[in-house]
């Protein structure tokens, strides 16, 4: 029974993570994109762009309602303890994923195009800006009473920490939008996308190298955790690997690779999320409660991993089978519509 | 201004805000899905294109609204932890886990098909795609199921106790299954069917009024009424199916909506009020006008009752509903509106046996058509009242007798709430202005009738038998 009641939280965590990677990942290219799009020169370009996420979106922003819903199920006293602390930059998240899902819809019957695209790009810059003062937040720790409940302050989230890791993450986005426009579009476009790429990983770059030597100097209970013993030797390679990773990118972006930059720059981001993910185990409300203290009852755990373990692999089959149907360069889907 | 420093009231206003606007937009997509599987299937199985130019038309509609739908769900969720965390902390086992089902087993489901079902028309066969549109329906529906069971399980709740604060699960099925579940989800998916059979139902008619594709919009006026003549009586039925259950499990509620402060005891009969003004400070009604007999015949099928009906006075005042007016018309808006749909439903059924609804005379019925035109929004008056009625009703619990409302609001400085509250109201408003406006928009322009039917181009490519007789079964329509 003791081994059970640690394995479960143990399992969750990990479904959480990759509920919350898959996030990151494919509404990070999305929202990556419509950041881009505001840079953009000309209504078509733009038009593109829009037309590059048309039948993806829906579901990419999906993960983050499951996401939502399995830390709920999973871990209510976190849920309701880091969701009530972090009131005011979700809320404003909500706000912005609001913007450029209407912005989407609208945009396509309306006549003034322009004012829509604007709204498209600035909801994603907002809701991008606003989920990495939320991890920000996350990360320097939440005040909590011994029950967890939230005691701290409603500006607790707003610090130069979290501002470093909210541009450090908006980059990472236009990143990740860059090399999947690259993947999606060609000739002059992607030519743009191939300059903005190449940009991005140098400002992610640096905002990744500022956070990894900010953390351990800033917050006592990261240097604690990151110079312990065994762990250091998984935490010193991660920076390392995350410059190779970063190092190959650049150089497939100079060969005009497509798949590759894209592929590289998925596993920055995977290898980013698990050196978070490294760092906050076993907390869920850094730095105090830890995920046992807030899981729920083993038999509403056992209950929803049930339903919800089988129903992974078929979700996940249904995305990639909707991205094969779809796969292809951009121009392409004009065809028929 | 009291409310403006009230954390928890301003809570409760945010909560029904969004819930009363969010409802508006998945209510017809909801519907509208399993239209869409019965015109797709027309025309996999006839092979008439204008079912196909129907599918493509309404889907329009659709994506429009899907697209608010999913925008304005967001918060919806958000709202459990950040405006009512201890009720997230405290009933999280189960609600988590219903929540949580709703978005990986339905709502997934209905966002990742709908690309296909919208935009991969020349990119599957078009079995693979009527496939996809079910998907969506599916999907769409079974997040009905699991927001249903969530909320009935609030109403009722079951299949565990709390334990200090905490309620614990002892058995999910049962809680899953609690009294009001079944009622309550067929209530609700009639609700959503019924609601988008007359939204399409009225826009057809738009059209015929206005000489504008007669034959097309006929055809979808039938469609439309050969579904709702089993629809509309069902609504009524499960509607006082529903009415019976809160008679019997939330008394506080079935007071409430029938303005009834005394109680009358078994084996005498008791009236229904039409028209009621509520006065809560002198626990009576200021004015009544009642059917003698009325609530006998409704609750029981007789006169006199066979058990008593508990008055508002039976309960102290803090455990009785608040806004008893306000439950009380909701309500009767509700039920109004539901016979009112069958009424219009029958007259039409009529005039279609008289064979006055075809393509060629079926213009010069304008009254019939102009109450079809009027009836589009009263499916969602009717539900919105009804969930009003609902959760008001439920008042002060926010799990009926287990978790008061007001013990379960986060404490949040009101300013915050204010904050969010006010962002969301402006946000919401121009959504709805815009979103009436484009929707009025695509259909101002109407039914593209020249695109070209899918399938011949990629029919080598999958080589089903159905695709390849396509050319030869064509009616010469234009």
């Amino acid at each position: 029974m003791d081994a059970l009641l640690h394995f479960l939280p143990q399992v969750w965590f990990v479904i959480l993570g990759l509920f919350l990677f898959l996030y990151v990942l494919l509404d990070g290219f999305d929202l990556g994109v419509g950041i881009l799009s505001l840079t953009s020169s000309d209504e078509q370009r733009r038009s593109l762009l829009m037309t590059s996420l048309g039948n993806v979106w829906d579901a990419n922003e999906t993960w983050l309602v499951l996401m939502a819903g399995a830390l709920f199920g999973a871990f209510p006293l976190a849920y309701g303890t880091i969701l009530n602390a972090l009131y005011l930059p979700l809320m404003v998240m909500v706000v912005g994923l609001i913007l450029r899902a209407v912005a989407f819809e609208f945009r396509e019957h309306s006549d003034n195009k322009k004012f829509w695209n604007f709204a498209f790009g600035i909801g994603s810059f907002i809701a991008s800006l606003f989920q990495g003062f939320a991890l920000g937040g996350v990360l320097a720790g939440i005040k909590v009473d011994p029950a967890g409940h939230f005691i701290g302050g409603m500006w607790d989230w707003l610090s130069w920490q979290s501002l470093l890791t909210a541009l450090t993450l908006v980059q990472g986005y236009v990143l990740i939008g860059s090399t999947y426009l690259i993947l999606k579009t060609g000739g002059k476009l992607q030519e743009t996308h191939f300059k903005t790429a190449k940009l991005a990983a140098w400002t992610t770059l640096i905002g990744a190298i500022l956070i990894t030597i900010t953390t351990p100097i800033v917050y006592e209970n990261a240097r604690a955790r990151l110079f312990h013993q065994p762990e250091v030797y998984i935490f010193a390679l991660i920076p390392i690997l995350g410059m190779l990773l970063i190092w190959l990118l650049l150089q497939s972006l100079n060969r005009k690779q497509e798949v590759a930059a894209f592929v590289y720059t998925a596993l920055v981001f995977l290898l980013t999320f698990l050196g978070l993910g490294f760092i906050a185990f076993p907390y869920i409300i850094p730095p105090t409660i830890t995920i046992y203290q807030a899981a729920s009852s083993p038999s509403a755990m056992v209950f929803m991993i049930t339903f919800i373990g089988v129903l992974i692999p078929i979700m996940l089959f249904y995305n990639i089978y909707n991205y094969f149907v779809f796969r292809g360069k951009v121009i392409t889907m004009e065809e028929g519509e | 201004m009291d409310i403006l420093s009230n954390t928890v009231a301003l809570s409760r206003i945010q909560f029904a805000f969004t819930a009363i606007f969010h409802m508006i937009w998945p209510v017809l997509t909801t519907g509208m899905s399993i239209y869409l599987i019965v015109v797709e299937g027309l025309w996999l199985k006839t092979k008439n294109p204008t079912y196909y130019h129907h599918a493509r038309f309404w889907s329009k509609l659709y994506l429009l609204n899907f697209g608010i739908g999913v925008a304005s769900g967001l918060p919806m969720g958000f709202q459990f932890g950040t405006n009512w965390a201890p009720l997230s902390e405290s009933v999280g086992d189960f609600l988590g886990s219903i929540l949580g089902f709703e978005g990986s087993m339905a709502f997934m489901l209905e966002a990742s098909f709908l690309g296909i079902m919208m935009f991969g028309w020349e990119r599957v066969n078009p079995v693979i795609h009527y496939l996809a549109t079910i998907c969506v329906a599916f999907g769409a529906n079974l997040s009905t199921f699991w927001i249903l069971v969530a909320n009935s399980w609030f109403q009722t709740p079951s299949g565990g106790e709390m334990v200090d604060g905490k309620f614990v699960v002892s058995d999910y099925f049962q809680a899953i299954l609690n009294p009001f579940m079944v009622n309550s989800f067929l209530h609700m998916f009639l609700a959503t069917l019924e609601t988008s059979l007359f939204v399409i139902g009225a826009i057809s008619a738009w059209y015929i009024l206005n000489n504008r594709h007669q034959e097309f919009f006929s055809k979808s006026l039938k469609i439309i009424l050969a579904i709702a003549i089993f629809i509309a009586p069902a609504q009524v039925l499960i509607g006082h199916a529903s009415g019976d259950q809160v008679y019997k499990y939330q008394p506080t509620k079935l007071a409430a909506i029938e303005a009834q402060w005394e109680t009358v005891p078994a084996g005498e009969s008791a009236k229904w009020n039409i028209i009621a003004i509520p006065n809560e400070k002198a626990e009576k009604n200021d004015l009544e006008i009642a059917i003698p007999q009325g609530l006998g015949y409704i609750l029981e099928f007789k006169s006199k009752l066979s058990e008593p009906v508990l008055g508002l006075k039976e309960w102290q005042p803090e455990n009785r509903p608040p806004m008893v007016g306000l439950i009380f018309y909701s309500f009767r808006i509700m039920a109004g509106i539901g016979f009112f749909l069958v009424g219009l439903m029958l007259w039409t059924t009529l005039q279609w046996l008289r064979g006055k609804l075809k393509a060629e005379n079926i213009h010069q019925q304008k009254w019939l058509l102009r109450t079809w035109v009027l009836s589009a929004p009263l499916g969602y008056l009717a539900i919105e009242s009804g969930w009003i009625v609902r959760c008001v009703g439920r008042q002060p619990w926010t799990v009926y007798g287990q978790i008061r409302t007001t013990d379960a609001a986060s404490h949040l400085p009101p300013g915050e709430v204010l904050f969010s509250l006010t962002v969301i109201t402006v946000l919401y408003s121009v959504l709805f202005v815009s979103a009436m406006y484009f929707g009025s928009k695509i259909i101002r322009k109407g039914p593209d009738l020249n695109l070209p039917i899918p399938g011949s181009d990629i029919s080598t490519v999958i080589a089903t038998e159905s695709v390849s007789h396509i050319p030869d079964s064509r009616p010469l329509e234009t």
